[in-house]
């Protein structure tokens, strides 16, 4: 387990008494690019925050562990996690331009994650944007956010994130408010300085077009808990949750044939005051029998890398 | 056939910060005929939206001509363009913000009939129950508030509202975007259902090709306030001509990681110019990896290459 980046156990967080992440656990290996996939409400940004430890109040962390190499970081005390933050676990965001601070240059506020003042470490920051394919930085080091565009500001902030070369990078939709030409440039630039820089990244998203592009694993997430992890061509190729299977049957695709009837899920996802103690997904579940509503699947390995929640899996290969 | 809409050489232009006019959308032509669903592409910025405002007579073109049915909405007085949204009706991204939290849902639903006259007190109960199951609601929902529904039940409302007029034409703009995947697929669903119900017209306005390609039988691309390229679907998707079109279907992420990871990796490169200052010549010329001189200096015409009409020197 040691050479994992990050290790994430049993977190389980809840809200007034709603248990709104159930028990997640995975690990990411350097260089290795993971995607936490689901819907709104599934959990997956929660699950982001609490990596972090930037959970709002109102959350409680009822259990779990994350570690950071072999150092539990669960219980640090906020003064030790923010000299963690930055170094060694970083995060970038969906509206690059609202998460960057308007009134400083870029330069200075990449020279902010190295804790120095911009012009003792110019050089580097030069070298940082170059890096993340910002063109003419020695212009664009004191220039605002205001006078980028959105995926110039998105570069910074990767730039930012990425200078005091921590080993986690979180990337919580850093694509979703961009442009497609714009979006694929990125995903691009994030493929590229995971496997050279060896970080291991995080991907929270909701679109699976973007897994297909870069993630090597994924979970697929539902009501707060993992109904699928493995890697990415496998459960493409053969899903085996049915919560999964009607995501991918759901989307439409430039293959499939116009105006033909996209599968949907019937129902809504229940909220977390309507848990019951079978599977979350029983109700919308075209498979569901008895036992699915009065029981919890346990997220247990089919080989090749997998694991799924479902009683039903084997039936499904 | 006449068509429902036909727009001919639209300019909208906004008063830009130091006097240059931002040309949100300059010199775009389009037809729609009935029952025909025109889906119109491209990124931020590119103009889409403002052509779909202008549809329904919620922005005055600059120049050119709007046609609803044969009517003009450009220079039309209050009355006309009131007239003429009966038969053109908008459904928005954002099914949060387009319903009066205040207002029951039967209310929202009813309203148009009811502000044109056409029914009230047991008829409009009962065609707004009849609406609203049209649109997959139970009838007795109509006493609900929005708040009390999901983000695609509330997409559904719009779209039941919209439909409440009969309208030759629909606008819809994003109507998918804001949510979320399998809530995607079943408005997806209720709109290609309805058109095959109703034959109405529609203009799609999306970012999404792949939506587009879903629900569209011709599609415009556009780039900078003009269209890249329009055509039959088929033909577009299968044989794009323009090379913005060719960078945008490569730039589309698939859902399906050995179609996606087997794609020549060709994005294109730099940002889109501003709209106040577009370059000269082919807009495109500063992405474009094809550009040549001319490209630079001479403004492309739309001309027909095959089965679509490309505006590119080199298609």
């Amino acid at each position: 387990m040691s050479e994992a980046a990050l290790t994430v156990e049993n977190l389980t967080l809840s809200i007034g008494g709603a248990r709104v992440v159930d028990g997640i656990g995975f690990a990411v290996a350097p260089g290795e690019v993971m995607a936490i996939v689901g819907e709104s409400g599934c959990g997956k940004s929660l699950t982001a925050q609490a990596m972090m430890r930037l959970l709002p109040s109102a959350i409680r962390l009822d259990a779990g562990t994350v570690r950071l190499g072999a150092d539990d970081i669960t219980a640090l005390p906020e003064r030790a996690m923010q000299a963690i933050r930055g170094r060694r676990i970083s995060m970038i965001f969906q509206e690059p331009q609202a998460a960057l601070d308007p009134l400083s240059t870029i330069g200075s506020q990449i020279a902010e994650a190295l804790r120095a003042p911009l012009s003792r470490v110019r050089a580097d920051v030069r070298r940082m944007l170059e890096d993340v394919g910002i063109s003419d930085p020695d212009r664009r080091i004191d220039q605002h956010p205001f006078e980028l565009s959105g995926g110039m500001c998105q570069r910074v902030m990767i730039a930012t994130a990425l200078i005091s070369r921590p080993g986690v990078l979180i990337a919580d939709e850093p694509t979703t408010a961009l442009d497609v030409t714009i979006q694929a440039q990125i995903l691009d630039l994030l493929r590229r300085l995971a496997t050279e820089r060896q970080t291991a990244v995080v991907l929270i998203t909701h679109d699976m077009g973007v897994v297909a592009d870069i993630a090597d694993r994924l979970a697929v997430m539902y009501a707060g808990r993992i109904a699928e992890t493995g890697p990415t061509e496998a459960i493409f190729a053969s899903p085996r949750h049915p919560y999964t299977a009607l995501l991918l049957a759901s989307i439409p695709r430039l293959t499939d044939v116009p105006k033909s009837e996209l599968a949907v899920i019937e129902g809504r996802v229940p909220t977390p005051n309507e848990y019951g103690p079978g599977c979350r997904f029983a109700n919308r579940c075209p498979r569901a029998d008895a036992r699915c509503v009065t029981e919890t699947p346990p997220l247990r390995p089919i080989g090749e890398g997998r694991s799924t929640a479902c009683f039903h899996a084997e039936a499904m290969a | 056939m006449s068509p429902t809409l036909e727009i001919t050489d639209l300019k909208v232009h906004f008063p830009g910060r130091g006097g240059a006019p931002v040309r949100a959308v300059d010199g775009v032509s389009l037809s729609i005929a009935p029952g025909e669903t025109l889906g119109l592409v491209g990124e931020s910025g590119c103009g889409k939206s403002t052509v779909s405002n202008a549809t329904v007579g919620l922005l005055a073109p600059t120049a050119g001509s709007v046609r609803v049915l044969g009517t003009e909405l450009a220079g039309a007085d209050a009355k006309t363009l009131r007239d003429i949204r009966a038969h053109a009706q908008m459904v928005f991204q954002d099914p949060v913000t387009s319903l009066n939290p205040r207002m029951t849902i039967g209310a929202a639903v009813g309203e148009p009939l009811l502000v044109r006259g056409i029914a009230r007190g047991a008829a409009l109960k009962a065609r707004v129950g009849e609406l609203l199951e049209e649109v997959g609601l139970r009838a007795e929902n109509a006493t609900r508030y929005p708040h009390q529904f999901s983000g695609g039940q509330r997409q559904r409302i719009v779209i039941a509202r919209a439909l409440a007029l009969r309208p030759a034409l629909l606008v819809c703009d994003e109507p998918v975007s804001a949510l979320d995947v399998s809530v995607r697929a079943q408005i997806l669903n209720l709109l290609v259902a309805l058109q095959t119900r109703y034959g109405m017209s529609t203009l799609f306005v999306s970012h999404d090709l792949a939506v587009v390609r879903h629900v569209c039988d011709r599609v415009a691309v556009m780039y900078l306030g003009r269209i890249a390229e329009i055509g039959p679907r088929d033909a577009l998707y299968a044989a794009p001509r323009h090379p913005y079109t060719r960078a945008l279907l490569a730039a589309v992420p698939e859902p399906d990681p050995a179609i996606q990871r087997a794609k020549p990796r060709v994005p294109l490169a730099g940002e889109i110019p501003s709209p106040a200052n577009p370059p000269s010549g082919c807009r495109f010329h500063t992405r474009c990896p094809l550009a040549v001189e001319i490209c630079r200096q001479e403004a492309p015409e739309l001309r027909m290459v095959g089965e679509s009409a490309v505006a590119c020197h080199l298609a």
